[in-house]
């Protein structure tokens, strides 16, 4: 098996069908929270998918769903300013989830004391569209220089299924999750497709390397731009503070398939099936040469 | 100012980072605000050693590090804080272990033993629990009731009070003979457990046990 074929699979093991449990409770929460808003902002606002969810780059290992829930231009069901729709929304979604709130969007996780904070893999994200046509949309930013953010979902959604280059992306969101990577998926996507715009015909693995190689080589932070909103949204920030930890996890990444190969990247291909999961723990724990018992600070 | 850890000890802070570089490609070492911390995805091996589940995880290394134990998290959202779980529902910090058992370990400053024994065992356990089995190698009690437990077990007595009293003299520089017996003897110690004692002190050193006691509420005399 050459490297493009190991790849091809390891692909394969991070697709998430729509019979796969994850996406069938993904589809349940969202039909929570979509009632949940409907109760409370009637039949105005649009919920819609976003996210790699619309894009096509989902990954089993980490999955989640942006829903947008877009009010339309001047209407006032949720307040009036873009800030006061998202607290709206927030206190909305608080009735029955834990709300983490992230720059633009809502984090849902559990309330229940039992599965408190287990994360639900949704985020809301509320904004209103700019215009009757309902394409264009101005979304809040909590605690950002710029208060607000000129964003379209249609636009981003086909920039990134139309680039040519969709396998690639989630490969290096697979690698940005397993190195935990600070920088922002939409970024991160659009500097893919950026510095692999003329290497779309070629192999998965040099697609790759190419990538990383040119992370560590450029001197300075790799710049982009917005499709939704070219000259309005700055993104340089975004990329500047995670240049840092970018070049030297691409760096690394370099070194350890040079030295060690591919599959010390992404790893086995074979891993356990579920199936088996229970007996391989319980033969893995009973090998085990320090057991020991876990313990919990709260009585 | 003292120095925080990975600089006092850079010998030590560069063993932990070769060790994460040999054994786990998907972690990676970050000092942030002169905190050491190992983020990534943590695999979780069976006994043939292929992967069974990734979690996760970041470990955050104590200011005092080998002489406090790591703090462990799950930050895939995918194990609820709460105690069932063995996550503290205020911090969301895991206890894989209780911290003074992991102290008492001659590997302590070993970042590969730490994943291998309490890390790995600790996943395992969520695994298996997930799947609705019992935790594979049992719990402890919650808050002190599991901390008397453990200690209990140091000093082979199951008495709370009792196991106090254990550990206020395995905290002392030394043992007197006319103190009274902890087994509730009423006896003097030189004409009940003193060599027991004696024994115990060169297992659990006195910073452990003063440690245990702090841990327990207690400040040692």
């Amino acid at each position: 098996m050459n490297n493009n074929e190991y790849l091809q699979k390891i692909l394969a093991a991070q697709i998430l069908g729509d019979e796969s449990a994850e996406v069938k409770e993904l589809q349940t929460e969202r039909a929570n929270v979509e009632k949940l808003l409907r109760d409370k902002f009637g039949a105005t606002p649009t919920i819609r998918y976003g996210g790699s969810r619309a894009k096509g780059t989902m990954i089993k290992e980490y999955y989640d769903l942006d829903l947008t829930c877009y009010l339309p231009s001047g209407s006032d069901a949720a307040g009036e300013s873009l800030e006061d729709i998202y607290n709206n929304v927030r206190k909305a979604l608080e009735d029955k989830y834990y709300v983490d709130p992230k720059t633009s969007a809502l984090r849902l996780r559990s309330k229940e004391m039992k599965t408190y904070k287990r994360d639900f893999h949704i985020d809301v994200i509320p904004g209103r569209f700019t215009d009757e046509e309902n394409k264009d949309c101005f979304i809040y930013q909590k605690s950002a220089e710029k208060c607000r953010l000129k964003t379209n979902l249609d636009v981003h959604i086909e920039h990134i299924k139309n680039s040519g280059v969709l396998d690639a992306i989630r490969l290096l969101k697979l690698w940005k999750v397993r190195k935990v990577l600070h920088i922002k998926q939409f970024v991160f996507e659009l500097m893919i497709i950026k510095v692999l715009s003329d290497q779309k015909a070629k192999p998965l693995a040099d697609q790759l390397t190419y990538f990383w190689t040119m992370v560590k080589d450029s001197n300075d932070p790799i710049s982009i731009e917005d499709p939704a909103n070219p000259n309005g949204n700055d993104l340089s920030d975004a990329v500047k503070s995670a240049w840092p930890e970018l070049v030297a996890v691409a760096a690394s990444t370099l070194n350890t398939i040079q030295n060690s190969g591919w599959e010390a990247v992404f790893g086995p291909i074979a891993e356990v099936s579920k199936a088996s999961v229970v007996a391989s723990a319980q033969r893995a724990a009973a090998t085990a040469t320090s057991p020991n018992r876990p313990w919990c600070q709260n009585a | 100012m003292k120095k925080v850890w990975h600089k006092a000890k850079p010998d030590l802070f560069r063993s932990v980072a070769a060790e994460i570089d040999v054994g786990y490609h998907d972690l990676r070492v970050v000092i942030e605000n002169d905190v050491v911390y190992i983020r990534g995805s943590f695999p979780v091996k069976d006994d043939s050693g292929q992967i069974l589940d990734r979690f996760l995880i970041e470990i955050q290394f104590p200011d005092d590090f080998p002489n406090s134990t790591p703090i462990l998290r799950e930050t895939g959202g995918r194990i609820p804080w709460f105690s069932d779980r063995h996550v503290n529902r205020d911090t969301g910090e895991a206890c894989p272990i209780v911290p003074e058992e992991w102290l008492l370990r001659s590997d302590r400053a070993s970042i590969a033993a730490f994943l291998a024994g309490p890390v790995q065992n600790f996943f395992l356990g969520q695994i298996l629990f997930e799947h609705g089995e019992p935790w594979p190698f049992g719990e402890r009690k919650h808050g002190n009731d599991g901390l008397f437990q453990s200690y209990g077990e140091w000093v082979g007595a199951k008495e709370p009070a009792k196991i106090r009293v254990y550990l206020e003299y395995l905290s002392r520089e030394s043992l007197k003979g006319h103190w009274e017996c902890p087994c509730g003897s009423q006896q003097k110690l030189r004409n009940c457990h003193l060599e027991e004692l004696v024994e115990l002190r060169k297992k659990i050193p006195s910073w452990i046990a003063k440690r245990a006691l702090q841990r327990l509420g207690f400040s040692h005399k």
